[in-house]
């Protein structure tokens, strides 16, 4: 071959030696981030639907509540509360903000091979796996902006519209009580107390004398299909009507028995319980936003990745939750749902096990080991998604 | 990542060459995409590597690049070893792959500002001389879905720009461009090779090769078959003599009585005389001697250099007829 250099007059540019700008280290720069976050950002779609589920869903919910509560005070209760809070918590902003941080990983993780522009990334001859992590806070950053302003709503409305009398099955109570003062309250309402509270009782059952006194107590409007039934008004004789003290003490017998489950309602949640849940909300949210990367990285397909992670969430987790599976027990424990649900505060419920009443039924799980298995996810997927970033051919 | 320093790095990046592979191959499963290919390009020129479409040219850059490995072989990018430095080597090489994409939601400064990140610091002070040396200022603002295919090719260039390149890599820089747009596209790689920067690019476009590029590879099947400057190559081709005359006939049967190892052909203007390879000055005086000395009046004699499209038709062909 002829030897070109020689045969033709060349000038060279100077460009001097390349820049020492660490462009083969892992690490992304804040520049890289900065132009992530502006990328994802700008995605106007996205962002609208993160806005209406984390922000638009419980606040068009609230406002409701709080207008029907103020054109109808009787018919409709207070906006928030403690109650409407873990409700809106568990059934919304739980497995909702998980759903759309989850599409926005699968779009950070796919878009660029989608439409094209990873390979002019790449012949920067920036590491492929710094381009990778500069997703990560630049994601989180919108992910967790969103889910907070929502839960800042949630968590506003609900304390400044909270109910000032607790609604205890069905009968007004003064919140906050200690046992003694529950004691006092029901010896002065025994009538509601006896008729309208649940309560179980244990073994070896009720004493003769209370259970004398819970049969004759002529109750209007008793609590029917509990535990003990009340005879219909009238039909006892008045040697068997027990004496206003026999139903005193009875009452405080069942407000004992009832202070436990009592002890637990609040009439708006406390600022260590809303601490606790919106840090749990936003662990939930970025589990989905980071393994939703990783998942979108490693198919280089936006749609199939977001439809996974909705599996994921919305069937796999529920089932994995409520089976019992003998030798499938730890498998079951690995799914994150699973244990991200197990890491959440006592006070609010599983969000995917269902009602109130499945609790007791779902499986078992350490907050150890939930942990554990959460950290296993986020670092598994991680490394999952750049490492196909850094071997994929484009 | 480079172990060797930056600078020692940067010594041994003194090479003549911009881009140099040796036995380079890539194959996908059976496909032999890339086929021990021996390339050599020199540093300050324009440089063509053609092929007809599926010849492995774009699959040739993308090794380059390191967006896909090569199954064996080595390659070098100014000077720099491949992949072992590449970070190095690709900090100023600028690059279109197959057509420039970018974030459609974006606007075209915005797109700019997301690869100039990906550089130094200093590449985001050249976004604004960018996008002015490929004249997209006025619509830099603009969301790129809104831009033509011209523009887009525009704004690709202006990428490469960031890194203040010596390298550019450029695949098949005319496609969607109109005849204007190819103008502007020949005069800026003009420019920029005259800075003394290195242009490589892909095409199968052989006219737009030749009035742009200095220097040319073929490839076909894979494997490069030709390579060195226009001149050089199209020296070793025939010429061809466009001759009117007042009998063509005769004429035909005089040089084919002599032995001069020409080709005469009759054609609707004339005869076509087509000399050997090679072939000097003084063949083609020869030939209008004889003419004339045979009593045939010459009316026009016209050497008519192959072009390049020809000659890589004659090539490929002859490849083909091999094969």
């Amino acid at each position: 071959m002829t030897n070109l250099s020689e045969t033709m007059s060349v000038v060279r540019v100077e460009t001097g030696p390349p820049p020492n700008d660490h462009r083969g280290s892992w690490i992304p720069s804040g520049a890289m981030i900065a132009k992530r976050f502006m990328e994802l950002r700008r995605r106007r779609g996205l962002m609208i639907a993160l806005a209406v589920v984390t922000i638009g869903i419980p606040a068009i919910f609230l406002i409701v509540r709080l207008l029907a509560h103020a054109f109808a005070p009787k018919s409709y209760g207070p906006a928030g509360g403690y109650d409407i809070f873990t409700s809106l918590v568990s059934g919304v902003l739980y497995i909702f903000g998980f759903i759309v941080a989850a599409a926005l990983g699968c779009t950070a993780g796919s878009i660029d091979l989608q439409e094209g522009v990873f390979r002019h990334l790449v012949v920067t001859g920036r590491s492929r796996v710094a381009t990778y992590f500069a997703r990560i806070p630049a994601g989180l950053a919108i992910v967790v902006a969103f889910v907070a302003i929502g839960y800042g709503v949630v968590c506003l409305v609900c304390s400044v519209a909270a109910p000032t009398v607790l609604n205890y099955d069905g009968v007004n109570v003064p919140a906050g009580l200690s046992q003694p003062g529950l004691d006092a309250w029901a010896s002065s309402h025994a009538d509601k107390v006896i008729c309208d509270f649940n309560f179980r009782l244990g073994p070896p059952g009720p004493s003769p004398s209370f259970a004398s006194v819970i049969q004759n107590v002529p109750c209007n409007n008793g609590p029917s299909g509990r535990q003990i039934k009340i005879g219909p008004p009238g039909s006892q004789s008045s040697a068997t009507q027990p004496t206003k003290s026999e139903i005193r003490a009875a009452a405080v017998t069942i407000a004992r028995l009832d202070y436990s489950d009592y002890s637990k309602q609040f009439l708006s949640p406390s600022t260590s319980l809303m601490i606790r849940t919106g840090l749990w909300l936003e662990l939930e949210a970025a589990i989905g936003f980071i393994v939703g990367l990783g998942l979108g990285s490693l198919t280089g397909q936006r749609t199939i990745s977001v439809i996974l992670m909705i599996v994921l969430e919305v069937i796999l987790t529920p089932i994995f939750l409520r089976a019992h599976i003998p030798h499938m027990i730890n498998l079951q424990r690995s799914i994150v749902g699973v244990a991200t649900d197990h890491l959440g505060p006592s006070a609010i419920p599983i969000a995917g096990g269902g009602g109130q009443s499945d609790q007791a039924n779902l499986i078992s799980e350490t907050r150890a080991w939930a942990a554990v298995v959460v950290a296993a996810w986020l670092v598994g997927w991680t490394a999952l998604g750049a490492w196909r970033m850094a071997s994929r051919d484009t | 990542m480079s172990t060797m320093t930056r600078d020692d790095a940067h010594q041994a990046a003194e090479s003549e060459w911009a881009v140099e592979t040796h036995g380079l191959t890539k194959r996908f499963g059976p496909n032999v995409a890339v086929n021990n290919v021996e390339l050599r390009v020199p540093r300050g020129c324009a440089f063509g590597y053609l092929g007809p479409n599926g010849a492995g040219k774009t699959t040739l850059i993308r090794v380059l690049l390191g967006l896909t490995h090569a199954n064996s072989g080595t390659m070098s990018l100014l000077g720099y070893d491949v992949p072992k430095h590449r970070d190095l080597a690709l900090a100023r090489v600028g690059a279109i792959v197959d057509e420039p994409r970018f974030h459609t939601h974006l606007t075209g400064r915005q797109n700019l500002e997301l690869f100039a990140a990906h550089r130094e610091p200093a590449a985001k002070d050249r976004i604004g001389p960018a996008l002015e040396r490929v004249g997209m200022t006025q619509r830099a603002n603009d969301k790129v879905s809104k831009y033509s295919m011209g523009m887009r090719q525009r704004l690709g260039v202006a990428t490469c720009l960031l890194g203040d390149p010596e390298l550019l890599i450029l695949d098949e820089p005319m496609n969607g461009l109109d005849p204007a747009g190819m103008h502007d596209m020949r005069d800026m790689i003009s420019a920029l090779v005259a800075e003394g920067r290195t242009v490589m690019l892909s095409s199968h476009l052989l006219d737009e090769v030749e009035r742009t590029c200095d220097a040319v590879a073929i490839v076909d099947h894979g494997s490069v078959i030709r390579q060195g400057s226009i001149a050089e190559l199209l020296s070793g081709a025939s010429v061809v003599l466009q001759v009117e005359c007042s009998d063509n006939e005769k004429a035909n049967a005089v040089l084919g009585t002599r032995n001069l190892r020409v080709q005469v052909t009759t054609g609707p203007s004339g005869l076509d005389i087509t000399l050997p390879a090679g072939a000097g000055r003084d063949l083609i005086a020869e030939v209008a001697r004889i003419l004339v000395d045979n009593g045939i009046d010459l009316y026009r004699l016209q050497p008519v250099q192959t072009s390049l499209e020809s000659w890589f038709l004659e090539v490929t062909s002859r490849l083909g007829e091999s094969q």
